[in-house]
């Protein structure tokens, strides 16, 4: 299944420190007026499954494709998953689910 | 003529019993506990923000809304005004036509009405006519499949009113109040931005752009054209923006300069979005105009959800019936930043369409949410601060509606107690 949805890690100075600590400060790409992020992507069975279990979250189907509103503590988590496998990839969304 | 005229051409009726009045007319009454929606809608007949109509609908109105969009008079109106109520509970009170009735809200006297007729209504029918489909997933027609099976119609009159509590007080006006307003500005021209959001910089340039719009033909010597911000304030959900960081980062805008204190000025509506996209678009109208607006601006899918309305269906509706409206509508494309100009610019004016980038209140509420400060230029810091201390001051911490916040929160307007013999 095509991985092709999004979630934004928007990337604050305590990101971008962890980001380049890991060698992976080119993963942050500027999308909004100097706003950084890496986005993570994930499959619509993975969309599903997280919109299921963080019910304040959204999905943005027309503008963006991308997830938004998810707790700030998933991100964080989604986040260091992301540094530990240097990847943004849909594994990441695996894991954070298995977790 | 007076000064007080609003939607469909109709004088704005106030109809509000003074206390001493008040006291007596209540005593003996049936009371009948209401939720909020309706004591919000209860208060915003009484005061006139619905003119023309005085109370709620009968079937005869409810059934013109539905199949022509007008009440049974021919004004043009698009979403009905219930009040339903379990038909257990009208026995157990013995409410029958003709009855008055004293509606009471948080446990105090709210308002009379005047029971004109009780009727049954096919809501699904009504669902169909209104928001286009019947599927529960719409906010909208959850909330119309979610009321009793009995309606009532009849005035309403206003027999306590409502004591706003900060920062609600500070932006509270009646439609008159805000005629009023606009008379002393000396505002021959004002254009209403319907918002239940903090404003972004795109929503700032859309304000901006319709101001010019508005403005017409008006010499520019000195200024007579302004911008009416009003917020809806009504049923919150988990994730919204509280609505004191609503309500205080609109008015951040002029406070801080980005908008002349006098083009500018922000108040409220209560009312609880139904998310009916074109139709919502047209009970706006109807609504501002009662406000006192000369236009008012829609964007794209104005007052939508999810995919249910095409981009520009408002657009298309509003167009349709411009005839019988005393409000002119301002049509706006979408604003976006674009890295090239540099600035946030317009769909209709922007050729950098492979440059730009699209950003929507979700995008900035996702960056807020994960603590991060957005750049000036998609949020004017004074904005930002001012949504971070209402999450302090207001919000348990937080932004956004939460659990706790809604359990918890300071209430909107408080209701004085008052006496009430039995009947």
């Amino acid at each position: 299944m095509a991985a092709d949805i999004g979630i934004n890690i928007w990337i604050n100075e305590e990101r971008y420190e962890k980001l380049k600590e890991a060698g992976l400060a080119d993963m942050a790409e500027e999308v909004l007026a100097g706003m950084k992020r890496i986005q993570i992507k994930c499959t619509e069975e993975q969309k599903d499954e997280i919109l299921k279990k963080y019910p304040s979250a959204k999905f943005d189907a027309s503008t963006t494709r991308t997830i938004e509103l998810l707790p700030r503590d998933v991100k964080d988590k989604i986040f260091e998953i992301a540094i530990a496998k240097k990847s943004t990839g849909p594994e990441v969304i695996e894991e954070f689910l298995k977790g | 003529m007076s000064d007080y005229i609003g939607h469909g051409g109709k004088p704005i009726v106030e109809r509000v019993l003074e206390k001493d009045k008040a006291k007596d007319a209540i005593q003996g009454l049936t009371q009948v506990p209401v939720r909020r929606q309706i004591a919000h809608e209860a208060i915003s007949l009484s005061y006139g923000f619905f003119t023309p109509l005085e109370g709620f609908m009968t079937w005869e109105d409810v059934n013109t809304v539905c199949t022509e969009m007008r009440l049974s008079d021919g004004t043009v109106w698009s979403i009905p005004i219930l009040f339903d109520m379990k038909a257990e509970k009208l026995k157990e009170l013995e409410i029958k036509e003709g009855d008055s009735i004293l509606l009471t809200y948080m446990d105090a006297p709210l308002a009379i009405m005047d029971v004109e007729e009780i009727y049954d209504c096919d809501k699904l029918t009504v669902c169909q006519a209104v928001y286009g489909t019947t599927e529960t997933k719409h906010p909208g027609v959850r909330r119309t499949m979610e009321c009793e099976d009995k309606f009532l119609a009849g005035k309403i009159t206003l027999v306590n009113e409502p004591k706003f509590n900060e920062p609600y007080k500070s932006f509270w006006k009646t439609p008159k109040q805000h005629i009023d307003a606009k008379k002393e500005k000396g505002w021959e021209h004002m254009v209403a931005h319907q918002t239940r959001n903090v404003p972004h910089t795109g929503h700032e340039w859309l304000m901006k752009g319709a101001w010019f719009a508005a403005n017409e033909d008006l010499m520019v010597d000195e200024l007579r054209t302004g911008v009416l911000v009003n917020c809806i304030i009504g049923e919150k959900r988990v994730g919204d923006y509280i609505d004191e960081a609503i309500l205080l980062a609109h008015n951040k805008l002029n406070e801080a300069g980005y908008f002349r204190p006098d083009v500018h000025m922000v108040t409220f509506t209560l009312w609880d979005m139904r998310y009916a996209g074109p139709r919502e678009a047209i009970f706006h109208a109807a609504l501002r105009t009662n406000l006192g607006c000369t236009h008012h601006m829609f964007g794209r899918d104005h007052a939508g959800v999810g995919d249910y309305y095409d981009t520009y269906a408002a657009h298309h509706l509003l167009k349709q019936v411009k005839d019988d409206l005393r409000i002119k509508p301002v049509f706006v494309l979408e604003w976006w930043y674009c890295p090239v100009c540099a600035e946030v610019t317009c769909s209709a004016l922007c050729g950098h369409t492979k440059e730009r980038q699209k950003f929507s209140g979700t995008l900035i509420r996702s960056i807020i949410m994960d603590g991060v400060k957005p750049t000036r230029l998609i949020l004017r810091p004074e904005v930002f601060d001012t949504v971070m201390e209402c999450a302090e001051k207001y919000g348990f911490g937080s932004p956004f509606v939460t659990e706790k916040y809604l359990a918890e929160r300071q209430p909107i307007f408080t209701l004085e107690k008052m006496e009430v013999g039995k009947a």
